[in-house]
């Protein structure tokens, strides 16, 4: 039996230059990728400022459909503002910076890990972050275990103010490793 | 139909859950498509082609891209903050289990039921149960909120 190929564009159009490009792209990724487990070792510490900024707030508010007025501390036709919410100006979604996690446990000056998968994690937010405040990512290699022939490793995070110090969140998190 | 008749506050301050509200109440949630140009926003799931690309993930073995497990954390935290306000900013906690991959074009809806009341010194602290499920009813993510609401 044969099976036919799934193509590049088969859930949204694209014109032969779109998908050469993707596959450019996805070739590109590919071929500097390492298995996350050999990436890591345990008491591995990775840590890494991200600005807040009122766009990057927006763009992952937008990704997820998240229109709640307390984010926004930009807005078309206006750009900047100071936004308003119960703490006074706009604030950061919840979860956006256990999203960025991501880009602090991924070591970005070592092959990208492609393959790996985000199973679990168990966030304590603290406090408010207000938009335009600047954050310390921290992130710890905790464990590395294997449960039911899968890999995973454990990473606890800190993420903290890095002008004055609050502890805006801490988390404990899982990444499966192929 | 949405039912978008009421004339209850949308983002209410301390949202729409009290000191009173019982053990068993339901949350009301969200319901978002997976749609394919926003798994692979730049911000979201570019880098891993596996939550965008279907000619990559179908070769990793997905029947199609997936979403990345934060984005179901994303719609479960908006159904939270509808429900607390601005509690769910403080001291509360939320932790999210990825049981089941989220694939492109599925519907997913955010559900949650209060399991239990602490009293506390200055109110009450729930916990409550939360899941997103997709269209059939598949629970793709399960786990567990805690927030501290005033008197």
């Amino acid at each position: 039996m044969t099976t036919t190929p799934v193509r590049t564009d088969a859930l949204k159009p694209m014109t032969p230059i779109q998908a050469e490009q993707t596959r450019a792209f996805v070739n590109g990724l590919a071929e500097s990728s390492t298995p996350y487990w050999d990436m890591v070792e345990v008491g591995d510490e990775l840590s890494r400022d991200l600005h807040l900024s009122p766009e990057l707030v927006i763009m992952y508010a937008d990704g997820v459909e998240e229109y709640n007025p307390w984010y926004e501390g930009w807005a078309m036709n206006i750009w900047h503002k100071d936004g308003t919410s119960p703490f006074g100006g706009a604030i950061v979604p919840p979860m956006l910076v256990s999203h960025f996690v991501l880009s602090v446990q991924f070591d970005h000056t070592k092959p990208f890990a492609v393959g790996s998968i985000h199973t679990f994690h168990d966030s304590r937010i603290h406090a408010p972050i207000p938009v335009g405040a600047t954050v310390r990512i921290s992130a710890v290699a905790i464990d590395k275990y294997v449960k039911r022939d899968r890999r995973y490793v454990r990473h606890e995070v800190t993420v903290t103010d890095v002008e004055n110090g609050t502890t805006y969140l801490t988390e404990t998190r899982d990444i499966m490793s192929l | 139909m949405s039912g978008a008749t009421t004339t209850r506050p949308v983002h209410p301050e301390l949202g729409l859950i009290t000191v009173d509200t019982p053990v068993g109440h339901e949350l009301e949630g969200v319901q978002k498509v997976a749609t394919i140009q926003l798994m692979g926003s730049r911000v979201w799931g570019r880098f891993n082609p596996n939550h965008w690309d279907p000619e990559y993930a179908a070769n990793a073995g997905l029947a199609a891209p997936i979403q990345t497990g934060e984005m179901s954390s994303a719609y479960l935290a908006e159904m939270c903050v509808n429900h607390f306000g601005k509690y769910f900013f403080i001291n509360s906690r939320i932790a999210c289990k990825y049981i089941s991959a989220t694939l492109a074009g599925e519907v997913i809806s955010t559900h949650g039921v209060i399991t239990e009341k602490t009293p506390t010194e200055r109110g009450v602290r729930f916990t409550v149960d939360i899941w997103a499920q997709n269209q059939d009813g598949e629970k793709k993510t399960a786990g567990e909120v805690e927030v501290d609401v005033d008197r």
